[in-house]
C-alpha cells in the first residue's frame, strides 16, 4: 500500500494548476480532457502536503487516519 | 507517450544557477546586481522544492553582540567535535545579520513578539541573548515570497527543469543539460559560470525529512566534474513520528519511552533511540505517538556534506564552477548539528559569495564555442534509459536501495560486517542495475537520473562510513566506539580519479585541534 495523498475532489477543483506547480515530486498533473487535477503518480508522494496548504478551494484530502507502516522502520 | 526524438532548447547565459532554495535564490540575486545575465533553473517551483520552505528560523547574529560571535563559534568547534571549518564558522556567523537584513529588504515575513522584536531562539526555558530566531509565519510561508527577488530583477527563471549533467570542457564548467516533465526535450544551457545549489539528498524517505525531491544530485554532478566531496559519513539523527490522531511529523528533541515503558536516556535527536531498537525495545513512544526511526534518511548533517570549498568565493577547484548552501560543505557545525539556525544561514551566506565570485569570473570569460563531439556523449547519456525499450524501473531499483540503506544497522549504527556487504551491494546497482534503468514518460526519466545519483551517493557514504575508523558526531561505529584523536582529527575527502571514487583524508589544521592532555571527557563533553 502506498503512503500518499488521498483524493482531490473534482466537484471543488478548479482547475487552477496550482497544485500541479507546488508538488515538488511531480505527483500530480492535469488531466487533458476533464482540465481538472488528478493523483498521476501517487508512489512518489512524501506528504509534505504542499498541495493541500496551496489549493485556494481546500479540494486535496490527506487522509488522517492513514497510519501505513513505514517500509524501514521497526516494529 | 511523448515524442522520444528529442529537441534540444539552448540557452546562452552569463551565470547559471541551479536550484530553487535559499541559496540559489541569493546566488541568483547577488550576481544579477553585478549587472551579468542570469539564468536560475529548478527542479521544482522556488519556494516549493527543497529544503528552504521548511526552515522555521535563521541565525542572525547582530553586529554589536560580538561576545556571542565568540560564544557561537566556541559551541560549534566543541559541540561539532573538533570538525567545524573555524574559518567558515565564524565567517557565516559575521555575515549571518546582513543576509538577514537582505530578507527583510526582499520581504519576506518573520515573526514579531508583542512589543515588535524579533523573536529569538529558547534554549531551554532562556530566551538566547545576541541571536534572532527569525520564525516565519506557517509552513512554507516565508519561502514563497522567495521567488519575488529574482523575478524583480529580472533573473530568467526555468522551473520544473532537472539538471542532469554539467557540460566540461577543456578543464572548465561552462554549462548544463536539464530535463523536463511533459517531454523528452532537452534544455542545453550555455553558462560561462555556474553555480550549484541544489542542496543536499537523501533516499526519498516517507516521514521525517521532507527531501523527496533531493537526491544528492548537486554533490554528484560536482563528484563527476572533478570536485572533492565531504562529510558523507555523517548522518541526521531528526527522528519521525507517527501521531495517534494522524499524520506524520519530524520530531526533534523530545522525551520518550521505550516498549516497556521506561523512559529512554537522552533526546530523540540522536542515538539513543537506535540502541533501544538494537536492543530489542522498540516501538518507542512519545505520549501516545509512536515514534518511528530505524530509518537512515541518507542525509548527513546540514552545510557538514557536500563540495568542498576551495576557498572564500566558494569555488570549488574546478573552473567555472561555484557551489553553495547544502550543497556546499563550509562545514560550519563540524559532525553534528552544533549551531542552531545555522542550514538556512549557511545558505544565504555561501550563496551570496557564491553568486557574486560567479558574477566575476563571467565577465573575464567568453561562451567558449561548443564542442558537438563530446557532447552527443553526454546527450546520449542523459536521454538513453528513454529510448531503451526495457531494463529496470527507477521506482524497483529506488525501493531496493532503500531496502538496503535506510535500516538503523546500516547507517546510523556501523559495523564494518555490515557496511561491506552493502558496499559490494550498491556497487552492483551501480554497475549492472544503473545502465538498464528505463524510463516510459519524462517522469521516469527524472526518476532515473535521481536514483543514479542517489546509488553514487550510497557508495560514497558507505566508503567515508568504512573510512573512519572510530566514532565521532554523527558517526558511529560498534566496532570502534571511541573518538581516536591521534588519527582522526581529519575530513574523510572523496574525489574521482581515473574514473575511481577514491578516499583520503585531510587533516585539519593544527591550530584548531583540541588540548589532547586534557581528559576525553572533558574533550568531549558529549559523550558522557
Ligand atoms: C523540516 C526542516 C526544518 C529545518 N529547519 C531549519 C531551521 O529551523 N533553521 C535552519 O537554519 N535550517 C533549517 N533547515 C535546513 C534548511 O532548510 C536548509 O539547510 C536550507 O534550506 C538549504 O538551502 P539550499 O538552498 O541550499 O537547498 P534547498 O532548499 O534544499 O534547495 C535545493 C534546490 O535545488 C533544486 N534542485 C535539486 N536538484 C536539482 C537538479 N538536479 N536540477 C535543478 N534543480 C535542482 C531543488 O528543486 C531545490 O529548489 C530545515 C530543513 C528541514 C527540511
Amino acid at each position: 500500500m502506498t503512503l500518499t495523498i488521498e483524493r482531490i475532489d473534482a466537484e471543488l477543483c478548479i482547475g487552477c494548476g496550482i497544485c500541479v506547480e507546488s508538488c515538488p515530486t511531480d505527483v500530480i498533473r492535469m488531466d487533458d480532457k476533464t482540465k481538472k487535477a488528478v493523483i498521476k503518480y501517487p508512489e512518489d508522494c512524501q506528504l509534505c502536503g504542499f498541495c493541500a496548504i496551496d489549493c485556494p478551494q481546500g479540494a486535496i484530502y490527506i487522509s488522517p487516519e492513514k497510519r501505513t507502516p513505514l517500509l524501514t522502520s521497526w516494529g | 507517450m511523448a515524442d522520444k526524438n528529442n529537441q534540444e532548447i539552448v540557452i546562452e547565459t552569463d551565470v547559471l544557477v541551479i536550484g530553487g532554495g535559499i541559496a540559489a535564490c541569493f546566488a541568483a540575486v547577488k550576481a544579477r546586481e553585478q549587472g551579468v545575465d542570469v539564468t536560475l533553473v529548478s527542479k521544482g517551483v522556488i519556494g516549493r522544492s527543497g529544503m528552504s520552505p521548511w526552515a522555521h528560523g535563521t541565525m542572525a547574529v547582530p553586529p554589536e553582540k560580538k561576545d556571542k560571535i565568540r560564544e557561537l563559534a566556541d559551541q560549534a568547534h566543541v559541540g561539532g567535535e573538533y570538525l567545524n571549518n573555524c574559518t567558515w564558522t565564524e565567517r557565516v556567523i559575521r555575515e549571518s545579520y546582513a543576509r538577514f537584513q537582505d530578507m527583510l529588504a526582499w520581504g519576506q515575513p518573520f515573526l514579531k513578539d508583542e512589543k515588535g522584536d524579533y523573536i529569538k531562539p529558547m534554549s531551554g526555558n532562556q530566551e538566547q541573548e545576541g541571536r534572532l530566531w527569525a520564525l516565519e509565519d506557517g509552513p512554507g510561508s516565508w519561502a514563497k515570497s522567495l521567488r519575488n527577488q529574482p523575478v524583480k530583477m529580472g533573473v530568467r527563471i526555468l522551473e520544473k527543469v532537472m539538471i542532469v549533467d554539467l557540460i566540461k570542457q577543456d578543464g572548465a564548467v561552462v554549462g548544463a543539460v536539464g530535463i523536463t516533465r511533459n517531454s523528452f526535450d532537452l534544455y542545453v544551457i550555455r553558462a560561462k559560470a555556474t553555480v550549484m545549489c541544489a542542496g543536499s539528498g537523501g533516499f526519498k524517505p516517507v516521514g521525517g525529512w521532507p527531501l523527496g525531491d533531493l537526491t544528492s544530485d548537486g554533490h554528484v554532478m560536482a563528484y563527476r566534474a572533478g570536485a572533492e566531496i565531504t562529510g558523507k559519513e555523517f548522518e541526521d539523527f531528526h527522528n519521525g513520528m507517527v501521531r495517534r490522531q494522524g499524520g506524520i511529523w519530524l520530531s526533534n528533541i523530545l522525551p520518550m519511552t521505550n516498549a516497556e515503558g521506561d523512559s529512554v536516556p537522552g533526546f530523540g535527536f540522536g542515538l539513543s533511540a537506535d540502541i533501544e531498537a538494537h536492543e530489542g525495545r522498540a516501538p518507542l513512544y512519545r505520549g501516545e505517538d509512536e515514534v518511528f526511526s530505524g530509518v537512515a534518511l541518507g542525509l548527513s548533517v546540514h552545510t557538514a556534506e557536500g563540495v568542498w570549498p576551495v576557498d572564500e568565493d566558494c569555488s570549488t577547484g574546478v573552473s567555472g564552477l561555484y557551489v553553495a548552501g547544502d550543497s556546499c560543505a563550509t562545514m560550519i557545525v563540524g559532525a553534528a548539528y552544533s549551531m542552531g539556525g545555522s542550514g538556512s544561514c549557511n545558505a544565504s551566506v555561501t550563496g551570496a559569495r557564491a553568486g557574486l565570485a560567479a558574477a566575476g569570473y563571467s565577465r573575464q570569460k567568453v561562451l567558449p564555442s561548443i564542442n558537438w563531439e563530446e557532447f552527443s556523449e553526454l546527450k546520449d547519456s542523459v536521454i538513453m534509459p528513454a529510448r531503451r525499450k526495457g531494463g529496470f524501473s527507477p521506482n524497483w531499483v529506488t525501493q531496493l536501495l532503500k531496502n538496503a540503506m535506510m535500516p538503523y544497522y546500516i547507517l546510523r549504527i556501523k559495523h564494518a560486517d555490515r557496511l561491506q556487504p552493502t558496499l559490494a551491494f550498491v556497487e552492483f546497482m551501480r554497475d549492472h542495475l544503473c545502465p538498464r534503468l528505463f524510463a516510459r514518460d519524462p517522469h521516469e526519466l527524472r526518476l532515473v537520473h535521481e536514483t543514479k545519483n542517489m546509488i553514487i551517493n550510497a557508495e560514497m557514504k558507505m566508503r567515508a562510513s568504512l573510512f573512519r575508523t572510530e566514532s565521532r558526531g554523527t558517526h558511529y561505529r560498534e566496532d570502534y566506539p571511541l573518538r581516536s584523536d591521534p588519527d582522526w582529527l581529519a575530513w574523510v575527502m572523496i574525489r574521482q580519479v581515473n574514473g575511481k571514487m577514491t578516499v583520503y583524508k585531510k587533516p585539519i589544521p593544527q591550530e584548531w585541534r583540541p588540548d589532547l592532555t586534557a581528559p576525553y571527557e572533558e574533550r568531549y563533553p558529549a559523550a558522557v
